[in-house]
């Protein structure tokens, strides 16, 4: 989106409240959607949630081709689009919901350093052991990645799409990095994140903030999702205090779905915390 | 390994007041200095190694360690510690910054200086080909701002196939947003983390420094740095303290040997104050039993520890 697109769309967004309608899109939960985009869709529904704005999940099977940046997830909202969680953010600020408004200039930083942290090593660590760990790539993520196509086009979509990635690994200086070196990365994320989050309920003590949307989001589908070894989430097991944070948003922001859950559209995936 | 100055750091070449125009470069310099390190600094420029070598590059008993990020954990293993101070809060504060810079400023960095036509035909272009030996100035240039396009779109652009032009005014915009960010962190201390620098003073200085330093044609990164004064006056002042003699290795030795003769005299001092109580106390009656508790040396080195630390 160009910038004056952007300014634009603020503009409208700032017009009109909330509908009651507004709809999330993401890949189809049960068989198709893939690690890195699970989390970043349940990041955006944290904040959401967090916000106390309502909206509808909605999984469709070509979700990363209706998306206008051809990123999941994406929110409809009025006659709105708007992918991903940082612009999200941003239009949801317009309309005048923000969480991070009771921040100083510092602490703004803070958050916005340590989003960053996490898009920089976990986004990147999912990504890399999705499509370029070839047990994992093989075994699950193409299979699961072109799941509602039909031959040849699955082949077609699934090796173009882990080309893609690892072009982009190429670019960033992680292709020649190896699994455990990756692990290693993690671990390293983890701990600054728990030494940031020490005993304070949130990253910024009492209120949450979109930075604990995020690494909810990444945290929690990293925790309950199966992947072809444990490693991953034994890393992040070694941090007790992310773990309690994981269960208090799940508790605060996502209990009331297992009351209602064949009501269902809302959120009902893999097996929770508890 | 410590003083004997045996690693050769190859690193591209310094000029604009700079030890090195190269981001990654200057980054291992810097810290170096912070840390203490001696390395004798090799200049890649008008050798084949413009080309064949990943820089920078530091090499030690035959093995060679690439990256900043892997530069700064060999020198941390072998003692060269900058970052010996921090508690684990700012340890983790400062891999939160460093990926900021990464994914906020630093497309916007590689576009100014690489993929800007002005800037890069006017500055960058005729810098490292008349760096890069015959015929490889040819060649080098535009291999380095290939790297540099293809990393920015396949970063940051939205799809695959996406132009350069679509993306501009977001890298752009992230970049000034990063830059206000810095400046908020900072604020009016000397360094990131009190009067020391770090390992996150070294990544700043690195990326802001060649866009405080450059005369860039277009430059309206360069606009915004200008009006953040206090990371122009951070730059200038890692400049002034740690490479006022660009690119000599002595450069820091002087700041140590002033160190250390402080340390000396205050060594001095104590000593000079503990023979006198000392005698103080063999003077006194009953100096035997004293002795025994061993009272004065006790004080007097707490407070030889406590002025040593500023130094």
């Amino acid at each position: 989106m160009s910038l004056a697109a952007e300014a634009f769309v603020s503009q409208i967004a700032a017009a009109e409240p909330w509908p009651q309608n507004a709809t999330l899109y993401q890949p189809l939960r049960e068989d198709q959607i893939l690690l890195s985009d699970c989390a970043s869709s349940l990041a955006v529904q944290a904040y959401l949630r967090m916000c106390g704005l309502p909206v509808r999940v909605c999984c469709r099977a070509n979700a990363e081709y209706m998306s206008p940046s051809g990123k999941v997830p994406f929110i409809h909202v009025g006659n709105q689009v708007v992918s991903e969680l940082g612009p999200i953010v941003q239009f949801t600020k317009a309309k005048g919901h923000s969480l991070s408004d009771g921040l100083d200039d510092v602490q703004r930083a803070e958050m916005k350093a340590y989003m960053e942290l996490v898009n920089n090593m976990l986004l990147t660590a999912e990504l890399y052991i999705q499509w370029c760990d070839d047990t994992t790539a093989s075994e699950i993520t193409r299979q699961r990645y072109s799941s509602p196509y039909s031959w040849p086009l699955n082949h077609i979509l699934a090796y173009q799409k882990q080309w893609e990635v690892r072009r982009k690994m190429n670019a960033i200086g992680w292709a020649g990095k190896g699994l455990e070196q990756v692990y290693e990365d993690v671990s390293q994320c983890c701990q600054a994140l728990s030494q940031r989050l020490g005993t304070q309920p949130f990253f910024f003590n009492k209120q949450p903030t979109e930075l604990d949307a995020l690494v909810f989001g990444h945290l929690f589908t990293i925790l309950t999702t199966r992947l072809t070894t444990d490693e991953l989430s034994e890393r992040i097991k070694s941090c007790s205090n992310l773990l309690s944070f994981c269960r208090r948003i799940e508790q605060t922001y996502f209990e009331e779905d297992k009351d209602s859950q064949s009501a269902g559209s809302q959120y009902s995936r893999g097996p929770s915390l508890f | 390994m410590r003083g004997q100055g045996a690693e050769p750091l190859l690193c591209w070449g310094g000029d604009w007041d700079l030890p090195s125009v190269h981001t990654e470069s200057l980054i291992v310099l810097a810290y170096a200095k912070f840390a203490g390190a001696k390395l004798t600094v090799k200049p890649v420029d008008w050798t084949w190694r413009t080309i064949t070598a990943v820089i920078p590059q530091l090499n030690y008993e035959c093995s060679s360690v690439t990256e900043p990020t892997q530069i700064l954990n060999f020198l941390r293993k072998n003692r060269f510690n900058a970052d010996y101070e921090l508690s684990a809060k700012q340890g983790a504060d400062t891999m939160a910054y460093i990926a900021l810079l990464e994914e906020k400023l630093q497309p916007a960095l590689l576009h100014t200086f690489w993929v800007d036509a002005e800037n890069y035909s006017s500055l960058t272009k005729p810098w490292f080909a008349a760096h890069s030996p015959f015929p490889l100035g040819f060649f080098v240039p535009g291999r380095l701002a290939g790297a540099a396009l293809s990393r920015i779109l396949l970063t940051k652009a939205e799809a695959p196939l996406h132009s350069i032009t679509e993306v501009e005014g977001k890298i752009y915009s992230d970049a000034k947003e990063c830059l206000n960010l810095l400046s908020h962190r900072l604020g009016t201390s000397l360094y990131f983390f009190g009067n020391a620098p770090t390992s996150l003073d070294a990544f700043v200085f690195g990326y802001l420094a060649p866009l405080h330093k450059a005369s860039l044609p277009s430059g309206q990164l360069q606009q915004h740095l200008k009006q953040l004064h206090n990371l122009c006056h951070f730059c200038s002042t890692i400049l002034q303290n740690y490479f006022t003699e660009a690119g000599r290795p002595h450069s820091n030795q002087d700041a140590v040997d002033a160190n250390l003769q402080k340390l000396t005299q205050l060594v001095n001092k104590e000593s000079n104050l503990i023979e006198k109580m000392d005698d103080n106390l063999r003077s006194s009656p009953q100096h035997r039993l004293n002795r025994a508790h061993r009272p004065a040396p006790k004080p007097s080195f707490q407070t030889a520890g406590r002025n040593s630390t500023p130094a």
